[in-house]
């Protein structure tokens, strides 16, 4: 049943964007889920704007209306954010997808939300510049700066919050605001950039980002790596950060997830022990240097099998390997569902967190290989579970919550770079205390009415 | 006052009820003097320092020097080369760690290793309430909604006082070298900073000396990429700027500390300004500053200028994207033109709505002077 202040909502909304705004079973079902295991629920409509004018109007009707609104990227959310619990209207931003400019010499770029970072590192080819921040999904900007994501190049380049320069987002009454500008300091005011960024279309919507831009090296070299145990290889990576390496990438996967990676693409065919995959950038000579005393600190901790790749092409087979490890994982038990996992721990505790980890993965009888962004102290599980045996699902969520409550014990946090969305909502209290009230009372001083995306992140 | 406790402080924010002034190293006040003082000083303990995890935890009013010192000693470093203010704005005291944050403050480094907002891992402060909050901590990425952290880093206290901070270390470059590029109008040396910060060299820090004519970039790193890549940028530049000079680690820590520090605009009379704008529009703002003596840094979209007591800049920068604020200036002065500039009404509006949801008795909000 659609309540009728919606109906009302949803009759001002065809006359201002005709069949751009969308009831068809199909469309609503699409934005109704994300690409993770929070129990999905549908709009009553979906919104199609083409630019901020058009967002803020639909905001102002919601807005009078009383109707929840869930912007929309492109779905690839691991923790429920997009999914309409309230109902109402989700606001897809896909046809809001203009680069619309790219600033060499002060080294950033304007875009609208709805632009992939592949689509922006495409356009990007002929600058000589890159931008950096690659979760695993080619993800849209907009959703990208809305969950603060990261990738696996944080270690060097950062986060989408260092990577978002300014913002325009439309609040929940329809105001449209400029946060920050392309100045690189801003010091009018609080860091509502930064507010924003992160806050998982709960206070506005981004409807227009000024990110940050690299150039992109003069010489590249990857590698892959085998250790003898998890603990070699972290202790590598401490040591290899600690010594000024500024290296680019430096991923964990353990002996289980070196396993479905064989599975997956028996090409790779690599050893079935813990492994770093790397990635130096710099100069030609800067590079070999890195890589010289990298090998240096892992021949210490027992290193082998070391395969390189500096041509584009072998590295891109190398990070494609990479980014579809979560298939990779699944190979490990065909027909299988993956519930991930993502805490973030102090660096120095990270061996000993991933040590008790998998006592505990081994008590619960589940496989669930371990992949990490180990500079970063963040890594994951992809709990394998059968989708139609409730007791397993049953068992890995325990695991995860299990998973979850260590990470804190260690000062570590819940989430590292998935979000709260609704899936880590239960755990907000005992990471942060008095402060998590404070976040309501932040969500109310901005969104007195609760329309944005309600029920995410605080209550 | 002067708590030595997280608590004494807590309590003496619960029970306040007129404005505070807070104060850490006393270097640099936000604004006017206004308000009973309320020092950070006497929570000045370093509770956690582990090199291995390139992080540190320390009370808001640690000496900045103290650390420096101790994090030196493990050959590692604050990125964002927090600056020293104390002297270009004439007066006494050490920067604290709380005041640092609370203002983020960084300093030439900033344009490649982000400000002292990006270094901030973790914070805990007390609201206006008295409540004692925290958020964020020991770990390189958080996503567990809203980022207090970034909100408290350079709200000036106006949102709660920082009690004690976690920061992510770096290790220290073991070498440095700066490349001196003389001759250069401004709108020359902005092409040559953009230039140069485009190149896959690592420039650390890019900054113009007009009286000089001389635009400063370095280098930092280990010993053989560093001899490589100022070769390689000197090559570079070499194509269009005829005199360029290449100075060695020591001078050229001396002559960044100077440019972190202002030390060239020191002993000018005159009211201090800090123009943030985007490094292609410092070209417009040294017109505007007509002759006035200034010093650019971090490519351009940092402006230090010194004008005439009592003269307000804004207007002659209007239609330039960013802001000027107003560090340095007698009381009639930061009454009149306000230390930040005006904030359009609907962010105004917004701002306001934050900051009541963190101080709702209105202690920690800028004042004017008496």
């Amino acid at each position: 049943m659609i309540p009728d202040q919606t109906r009302l909502a949803m009759t001002a909304l065809t006359d201002l964007l005709g069949d751009r705004l969308s009831t068809g079973p199909s469309v609503l079902a699409i934005h109704g889920r994300d690409e993770a295991y929070s129990t999905p629920a549908l709009p009553d409509a979906v919104a199609f704007p083409q630019d901020t004018a058009e967002v803020s109007a639909i905001m102002k009707i919601c807005h009078q209306y009383n109707v929840p609104v869930v912007p929309f990227g492109i779905g690839t959310s691991l923790e429920g954010h997009v999914i309409p619990t309230h109902g109402g209207i989700s606001i897809d931003t896909s046809r809001m997808t203009q680069i619309l400019a790219i600033h060499e010499s002060d080294l950033d770029a304007v875009v609208q939300p709805g632009v992939t970072r592949v689509a922006l590192n495409t356009a990007l080819r002929a600058t000589g510049l890159m931008f950096t921040v690659d979760p695993g999904a080619d993800a849209t900007l907009g959703g990208m700066a809305a969950t603060r994501a990261s990738g696996t190049n944080t270690v060097r380049y950062g986060t989408m919050r260092d990577n978002v320069l300014a913002l325009e987002v439309v609040l929940p009454d329809g105001t449209i605001i400029e946060t920050g500008s392309r100045a690189r300091k801003s010091s009018a005011g609080y860091d509502l950039t930064h507010l924003f960024v992160g806050s998982e279309g709960t206070l506005g919507i981004i409807t227009k980002l000024t990110l940050r831009l690299f150039g992109q090296p003069e010489a590249i070299s990857a590698a892959t790596c085998a250790f003898p145990t998890v603990d070699d290889a972290v202790n590598t990576v401490i040591l290899a950060i600690q010594s000024g390496i500024p290296m680019a990438r430096i991923e964990l996967l353990d002996d289980v997830q070196m396993k479905g990676m064989n599975l997956f693409n028996p090409d790779l065919n690599l050893p079935e022990t813990p492994h770093l995959f790397l990635e130096f950038h710099g100069t030609s000579a800067g590079v070999k240097e890195q890589v010289d005393m990298f090998k240096s600190i892992a021949t210490d901790f027992g290193v082998s099998d070391f395969q390189w790749a500096s041509a584009a092409e072998d590295r891109n087979r190398l990070w494609q390997a990479r980014h579809n490890a979560y298939y990779a994982a699944k190979a490990l038990r065909p027909g299988c569902d993956g519930l991930v996992t993502d805490c973030c721990v102090p660096i120095s505790a990270l061996a000993e967190c991933i040590a008790q980890t998998k006592d505990r993965i081994a008590a619960s009888g589940l496989i669930a290989p371990i992949l990490g962004h180990v500079g970063d102290g963040n890594f994951h599980l992809v709990v394998l579970v059968d989708p139609n045996a409730p007791d397993e699902i049953a068992r890995a969520k325990a695991l995860a919550a299990d998973i979850n409550h260590l990470a804190l014990s260690f000062g570590g946090t819940i989430s590292g770079e998935h979000g709260v969305g609704i899936g880590k909502k239960p755990y907000m209290a005992k990471e942060h205390g008095a402060a998590y009230a404070l976040m309501s009372a932040l969500k109310r001083a901005v969104d007195p009415k609760n329309i944005m995306n309600p029920g995410k992140i605080v209550d | 006052m002067h708590p030595t406790t997280e608590a004494e402080l807590a309590q003496i924010i619960q029970d306040a009820r007129a404005p505070l002034q807070i104060t850490g190293g006393d270097t640099h006040r936000f604004g006017p003097a206004h308000g009973a003082a309320l020092s950070t000083g006497g929570l000045d303990q370093i509770s956690i320092y582990e090199p291995g995890a390139l992080t540190l935890v320390a009370g808001a009013g640690t000496p900045l020097a103290q650390i420096e010192q101790m994090i030196a000693a493990e050959g590692q470093c604050l990125a964002f080369e927090p600056a020293h203010w104390g002297g270009i704005l004439g007066r006494s005291g050490a920067p604290t760690l709380g005041g640092i944050i609370a203002g983020n403050i960084s300093g030439p480094r900033r344009v490649i290793a982000g400000a002292a907002r990006d270094c901030a891992l973790g914070v805990r402060f007390v609201d206006g309430t008295g409540r004692i909050l925290k958020n964020g901590g020991r770990v390189m990425k958080n996503v567990t909604g809203y980022d207090l952290v970034k909100l408290l880093a350079g709200s000036r206290g106006q949102l709660g006082v920082i009690t004690e901070v976690a920061l992510k270390l770096l290790p220290r470059p073991e070498t440095t070298a700066s490349l001196i590029l003389r001759g250069l109008d401004v709108g020359q040396a902005i092409a040559a900073m953009s230039a140069a910060l485009g190149t896959a060299f690592e420039v650390s820090a890019a900054a113009y000396l007009p009286d000089a004519g001389e635009v400063a970039l370095r280098v930092e790193g280990f010993e053989a990429s560093v001899v490589y890549r100022a070769q390689e940028l000197r090559d570079l530049l070499g194509k269009t700027y005829a005199d360029i000079d290449l100075i060695d680690d020591t001078a050229s820590q001396d002559l960044w500390r100077g440019i972190r520090d202002v030390r060239p605009l020191m002993g000018l009379d005159g009211d201090l300004w800090r123009i943030s704008v985007k490094p292609s529009d410092g070209i417009a703002v040294a017109a505007a500053l007509k002759g006035a003596p200034y010093l650019m840094d971090w490519g351009g979209g940092l402006i230090w200028a010194v004008l005439p007591a009592g003269h307000d800049l804004r207007p002659a920068l209007n239609g330039i994207d960013g802001h000027a604020s107003l560090l340095r200036a007698d009381d009639a002065t930061f009454n009149a033109l306000g230390a930040l500039p005006p904030q359009n009404a609907v962010l105004a509006e917004l701002t306001r709505g934050i900051a009541q949801k963190f101080d709702p008795k209105g202690l920690f909000q800028p004042q004017k002077a008496a």
